[in-house]
């Protein structure tokens, strides 16, 4: 009798072994950087990162966090704001729903609360698959809410940018954000508060020429572009062959827009050791 | 009270009656047929009479024989069931006639809402929303040409008298219209005995979301929250869930209430449900199910409130216990139907000696069954094996639950569907709760096909 239990079990455990390595679809993904294919799952079990080269993946907003912040300390922030089209452009609210069904999103930015080795913070991550993480009204308000609540609340405040820009449906009223992001990070930082920002790649345009850039402590992962312009507009209008590795995260370590480039594996145990080397200062 | 029922139905839903009428102390009378003799009902019944062989319509369909049994046996009430004569409006007159109380609605309430054609215009009546299609049942092609272009293409023809899936087809453009419509009239004709179709707009890739609702002789009707049965195979359910995930407050409220319009605009008396397509915020009136139904469990377990004991209360001409403000909906639970038949054979009933039968346990879990160890699957009848039903404070726990139940659910003797419900419980569209009831048909060869590599694997080791 006792065998049919066996059976049954050895069956389980054969289907259970099949469905862990089971992945939809292709089964390998190539790296855009080495070429290299890798299984699926040993790049998501390496926090989306080339197992042979380093490459850094994009990755979601929401598993960012997850990556970053202490099990079970998420509670995010205004997650109900919504994303807005301010100048009624054609086709943008279609787009903007395409975005939003594809990625789970309602916005390219998430805001929230949670601790990172124990200490408290506020962090907040631009989603590159959201309109290529680019700044509109709500990603503006979004951050300027994060910074405010961070600085009401005396709490550190870590942004994860990733960004093509200024949000081009909002024209305009994109690019106050830049102001106004500044103008409350200027209230923050006259408060005291530690500010680090994290550049993950992209990080460019109208977000590299605010916030992204007025961090107390800049940190990059290996490989992101950093810049203001991107380099084939460079190279076009200056019309020279750009140095080898120009804008990219270890160019601007070197000439000291970084402090320093931290990989994504060590980038938690990193920021840990930076609040809790902070937290006197933090908090007067 | 009713103080002894005659069971006119089989299986486990025959057990389900059994049950209740036990813990109502109600003596039951199971009316079985040749082929089930041997049948666990049949032998835990206060007493049992045969009524013929083995064919449902020389037995469980042969309404002379069960009123004859009933009065011979000296019972009050006869208990339907689901399927065989449980939507049957001349039996529920039938039964009235001798004396007997049908434990369901009146034949007039079956009449009103088991015409689909004539359901739809009453519910318009009612202010519930239905599919766009044709007024009224349509004569000829050329009318049904016409209210096909006024609602759009695709559309459906329906027979009146339809159900489970029969006298059914899909039809994508004036091409096809004709050949579809003389092939529905035939299946119609042989299946139902009447030849009467109307047409309506078919909404694609909806979810199949229904209301269960209970009903007094007082007029008291309320319901009792919604389920999710969009996981689904040619019409025929296999997993469904308690509440429906994902509905936003707004739609869950206005389907209740559409549902008790629904019951109360065809006078309706036990219980019912109300089968409704959602489509987005979107909810259309598909169909009344004048009966209990398969999945009335799941219901149970979120509400605690035992259906057939409400059936046979109601029956026995008490008004209901609770009001629509005592229904509360805690945590969720999900059935899955284990049949004897075999996916990779094309869906093949298969039934045949249950050589060994193990059942999982624990909190939170129910499994409905007919079975014991040792007994036969009649081949003559539908191919519901058991239904294992978990519940839990969240849908995913009751996920959990629910693969864990499937993992020590063991049934040696004939292949049945129990692992291809298992993989389902794993895969992401159901995990997330986003099944339509096109989900089955979209990925069925995905899901067959790991339980192929399972057994490619076995056979390596």
């Amino acid at each position: 009798m006792s065998s049919i239990f066996a059976k049954r079990r050895a069956r389980l455990l054969a289907m259970k072994a099949i469905r862990d390595s089971y992945v939809p679809g292709d089964q390998l993904v190539a790296c855009p950087k080495c070429g290299g294919e890798s299984q699926r799952k040993d790049v998501a079990g390496n926090l989306s990162v080339c197992p042979l080269c380093g490459y850094h993946f994009p990755i979601g907003a929401y598993y960012r966090l997850s990556t970053i912040l202490d099990p079970g300390s998420f509670r995010e922030l205004n997650e109900k704001l919504p994303a807005a089209d301010p100048l009624s452009f054609p086709g943008y609210r279609e787009k903007q729903r395409l975005a939003q069904r594809k990625t789970g999103l309602t916005e390219a930015a998430v805001t929230a609360t949670g601790t990172i080795g124990g200490r408290k913070c506020v962090a907040g991550v631009l989603d590159s698959r959201f309109f290529m993480g680019s700044m509109s009204a709500a990603v503006g308000e979004k951050i300027t809410l994060a910074i405010e609540y961070a600085a009401k609340n005396k709490l550190p405040l870590i942004l994860f940018s990733a960004s093509g820009g200024a949000r081009m449906q909002e024209g305009i009223l994109s690019l106050m954000q830049m102001a106004k992001t500044s103008a409350a990070l200027a209230r923050f930082s006259e408060k005291g508060l530690l500010y680090i920002s994290v550049l993950t790649d992209p990080t460019t345009g109208g977000v590299t020429a605010s916030f992204a850039s007025l961090g107390d402590i800049i940190l990059a992962e290996p490989g992101a572009l950093i810049g203001f312009a991107g380099p084939r507009v460079i190279q076009q209008t200056i019309g020279e062959t750009l140095p080898e590795g120009f804008q990219r995260a270890e160019y601007q370590e070197e000439h000291g827009f970084v402090d320093a480039v931290v990989p994504r594996g060590e980038l938690r145990e990193t920021l840990s050791r930076l609040l809790r080397l902070h937290e006197k200062g933090g908090r007067p | 009270m009713l103080k002894r029922v005659l069971i006119a139905n089989r299986g486990e839903i025959a057990l389900r009656v059994l049950r209740a009428c036990r813990e109502l102390e109600i003596e039951t009378v199971a009316a079985y047929s040749e082929a089930d003799a041997e049948a666990l009902h049949v032998q835990l019944a206060t007493e049992s009479v045969c009524i013929g062989p083995a064919r449902a319509a020389d037995s469980y369909l042969n309404q002379d024989a069960l009123l004859t049994a009933a009065l011979a046996t000296g019972c009050d009430g006869i208990h339907p069931g689901y399927g065989f004569l449980s939507e049957n409006a001349d039996f529920s007159d039938a039964c009235a006639k001798a004396g007997l109380t049908f434990i369901g609605p009146s034949g007039e309430a079956i009449r009103k809402a088991g015409s689909k054609s004539a359901a739809r215009d009453l519910m318009k009546a009612a202010g519930v929303p239905v599919t766009p299609g044709s007024d009224g049942p349509v004569s000829s092609v050329e009318e049904a040409l016409a209210a096909a272009e006024a609602v759009g293409w695709p559309v459906l023809l329906k027979a009146s008298a339809g159900g489970g899936g029969r006298g059914i087809r899909r039809c994508d453009g004036p091409d096809a219209l004709p050949a579809a419509c003389a092939e529905a009239k035939a299946e119609a004709a042989a299946c139902f005995g009447n030849d009467e179709m109307y047409l309506e707009k078919l909404v694609l890739n909806p979810r199949h979301v229904e209301v269960q609702i209970l009903a007094d002789r007082q007029g008291h009707t309320i319901h009792l929250g919604d389920r999710d049965c969009s996981v689904q195979r040619r019409n025929q359910k296999l997993i469904e869930e308690a509440p429906a995930p994902g509905l936003s407050p707004a739609l869950r409220r206005a389907m209740g209430e559409a549902a008790v319009r629904a019951a109360e605009a065809v006078g309706y008396e036990g219980a019912g449900t109300v089968e409704f397509l959602v489509d987005g915020e979107n909810f259309y009136f598909m169909e009344m199910n004048t009966r209990i139904q398969v999945e009335h469990g799941v219901t149970e377990l979120v509400t605690g409130v035992d259906l057939v004991r409400q059936q046979l209360r109601i029956a026995s001409g008490l008004s209901l216990d609770m009001g629509q403000k005592d229904v509360t909906i805690r945590g969720c639970a999900m059935e899955c139907r284990v049949n004897a038949e075999d996916p990779h054979g094309d869906f093949r009933p298969c039934p045949g000696k249950v050589e060994f039968l193990h059942f999982p346990g624990g909190a939170g879990v129910r499994v409905d069954s007919c079975l014991y160890n040792g007994c036969t699957m009649s081949p003559y009848y539908d191919s519901l094996a058991a239904k294992v039903l978990a519940h839990g404070a969240t849908r995913l726990e009751a996920i959990r639950k629910l693969r864990r139940c499937l993992e020590e659910f063991t049934l040696e003797g004939f292949p049945t569907n129990a692992e291809l419900s298992y993989e389902i419980l794993f895969h992401p569209v159901f995990v997330r709760g986003r099944c339509t009831t096109g989900f089955l048909d979209a990925h069925l060869a995905e899901l067959l096909d790991f339980s192929r590599r399972v057994e490619e694997k076995e056979a390596e080791a």
